[in-house]
């Protein structure tokens, strides 16, 4: 009895897609979608239909107008999933310029029909809808209304037995098109502009009978086709994960490879954590960061860098690069600025698994603000948490340098006020003292677990950093202007 | 596209042609053989591009052909496509059979190739297919009996 109607799910060939339907189309769902011109919206529907289409379920595409159909099948082509072998045979170009110019929808439905019922297809696609409104609405005969018409031609989708989509730009006017009502799912692209730089945007604001993954996602239009980067999810059980990575954590602690700093943050590095290393314009925290991952290297700890910053040919850089030939660790380089966190976390996610990686460095993050497309800027805050909630998902512990502006009059560890979401900081300093600039550094804080607390001073070498003693003679360190602790002869150091 | 290629389309649209117009055509054959192929193209490709679409290829082929055959030229004064062609077939009918016969085969080689620099060959090839004689007529009826 009680047998619930079971839906498959149609894998739709387009990454990232299926994970933010909420794990694939459903199969005879009636399907808009809807955007700007430009935004995608063909290209999405062919790169779909090029997927799902087959000898024994085929696909129909209806074109509204003339010209555009031989500048779509001259433009579509370039993208490899365009397979000519499927034409004719898995997928037919039905155009209906003719009946639409006409203006008798009836006629237009009655043809769309027709053609239904000749081919059988499993996939129908209608592109592109407003330009049926249009045309519609000028030459709209007796009481056929432009609404009654898409009406009518939803309904008839969805008897159909196939998987159907409107292809329409932005239905979304200012009143509510009843076809929004009557669809199953509604699929938004867009295009956002902001500043220079340009990011394209889709929401699935709409799909029946599934959980779908919320909000805005970013996508891109590569020579590949459409690739989407489905917004980093936060699970509800953060609480409960972090619990449950508890015993990952305390499996152990990573050796930083510089000596001495492991003995400061209390034994090494806790596997899982994340570290801030915070620090001036040149002050090495590249050079700590490269020194974490040579030594996971040396240790057989594959990691990932992610590499936002010039990379000069410097002998620890150089070892970097050698790492990377050599396939030791995995690199993300990108000065593109228009980035979305989510595409990053995205291609992080896949180098990490590739790699089996357990080390991550993400150099820095105030590179990573300039390379995020302006618009996400404001969200940084936000997308930096999503990312940390994916990383530490997937149990990896990471190190992240973030360029820190020498102000002696405050004392912060990170533009971001992101120092709350790292479980460890070092912070590192230049300090004057007999007139040259020293570098120090020290363990702010290391979650759950004793550290040292002493400032030291530490030197970059060939070899890397070398950290020296605790500066015990001086004070007022982090001001910038130590002060000698002699009572006979305290000296101030620096002019202001 | 390659040289082999144009050479060997060049020739089934040829062979095509000749097979429709029978052995021997005057110019009305060759004009009646070339219509009918056009009419075939256009079969196949309104479904897919529209008629707007072929109007506007066809309407470019026959510019582009008429400066090698100035009898393909249009002027402007036709309603619609069913009185261009009507136009079209008696200015070829009125030539000698071999000149009417190479503006033919110039137009629907111009429309082929045309379209082949918009969407390409293979797409082309695909829609065209059916309407080529692909091999030479002999070969065909050996294949068939």
């Amino acid at each position: 009895m009680n047998k619930k109607v079971a839906i498959r799910r149609l894998a739709t060939g387009v990454p990232g897609l299926d994970e933010i339907l909420g794990g694939g189309l459903p199969e005879f769902s009636f399907n808009v979608i809807a955007g700007s011109p430009g935004s995608g919206k063909t290209t999405l529907a062919h790169q779909i239909m090029f997927a799902l289409a087959t000898p024994e379920k085929p696909a129909l595409f209806f074109t509204m107008l003339g010209e555009p159909t031989l500048k779509m099948l001259r433009y579509q082509q370039q993208f490899p999933f365009f397979n000519l072998d499927k034409i004719n045979k898995s997928i037919r170009f039905v155009n209906l310029s003719d009946d639409v110019a006409t203006g008798n929808f009836g006629q237009v439905l009655a043809r769309i029909t027709q053609e239904v019922e000749a081919f059988s297809p499993a996939l129908v696609f209608v592109d592109s809808f407003r330009s049926v409104m249009l045309e519609v609405q000028h030459q709209s005969r007796g009481a056929n209304s432009p609404e009654l018409f898409i009406q009518q031609l939803g309904s008839q989708m969805t008897a159909w037995q196939a998987t159907t989509f409107l292809i329409g730009e932005s239905l979304l006017g200012s009143d509510p098109n009843p076809v929004l009502t009557v669809a199953d799912g509604l699929l938004l692209l867009e295009q956002s502009v902001y500043r220079n730089s340009m990011v394209r945007k889709m929401q699935v604001q709409k799909m029946r009978g599934q959980s779908t993954r919320p909000g805005m996602h970013t996508f891109r239009i590569t020579s590949d086709g459409i690739e989407v980067y489905p917004a980093a999810l936060v699970h509800v059980d953060t609480g409960e994960a972090s619990v449950t990575s508890g015993p990952v954590r305390s499996r152990g602690r990573l050796a930083t490879g510089v000596p001495r700093l492991d003995e400061m943050l209390g034994g090494g590095l806790p596997s899982g954590y994340s570290l801030l290393v915070a620090g001036p314009s040149g002050s090495g925290k590249t050079i700590l960061a490269t020194a974490f991952l040579a030594e996971g290297v040396r240790l057989g700890e594959p990691g990932v860098i992610v590499a936002f910053e010039q990379t000069p040919s410097q002998s620890w850089i150089r070892t970097l690069d050698d790492m990377v030939h050599a396939g030791q660790i995995g690199l993300i380089n990108t000065r593109s600025l228009d980035l979305s966190i989510d595409e990053i976390v995205q291609h992080l996610t896949k180098l990490i698994k590739k790699m089996k990686a357990t080390r991550v460095v993400i150099d820095s993050l105030s590179g990573f603000e300039l390379a995020v497309a302006p618009t996400f800027r404001e969200d940084f805050r936000e997308s930096l948490f999503r990312m940390f909630a994916v990383l530490s998902g997937l149990g990896v512990t990471v190190v992240m340098t973030s360029e820190l502006e020498d102000r002696y009059m405050d004392l912060r560890f990170s533009p971001y006020g992101s120092a709350f979401l790292t479980d460890a900081i070092i912070v590192q300093r230049y300090i004057e003292v007999g007139s040259r600039l020293q570098r120090v550094m020290a363990v702010v804080k290391v979650r759950a677990s004793v550290h040292s607390t002493e400032i030291r001073r530490f030197d970059i070498t060939d070899d890397g950093i070398v950290i020296g003693d605790p500066v015990l003679e001086y004070e007022g360190l982090l001001g910038g202007q130590p002060t000698r602790l002699q009572a006979s002869s305290t000296v101030k150091k620096g002019k202001r | 596209m390659s040289a082999t290629d144009r050479n060997l389309r060049r020739k089934a649209i040829r062979r095509t042609l000749a097979q429709r117009a029978g052995d021997a055509p005057d110019a009305g054959a060759v004009a009646e053989a070339t219509l009918s192929i056009l009419r075939k193209v256009v079969a196949q490709l309104v479904p897919v591009i529209g008629a707007r679409g072929v109007d506007v290829i066809f309407g470019r082929s026959l510019h582009l052909a008429s400066a090698a055959f100035p009898c393909l030229a249009v002027d402007g004064t036709h309603e619609d496509s069913v009185a261009l062609l009507a136009s079209l077939k008696a200015r070829l009918a009125g030539r000698e059979p071999n000149d009417a016969a190479e503006a033919g085969c110039t137009l629907l080689v111009t429309f082929t190739e045309l379209l082949i620099s918009l969407i390409g060959e293979s797409l082309t090839a695909r829609l065209l297919e059916p309407v080529w004689v692909s091999t030479p007529p002999v070969s065909e009826k050996e294949t068939k009996s």
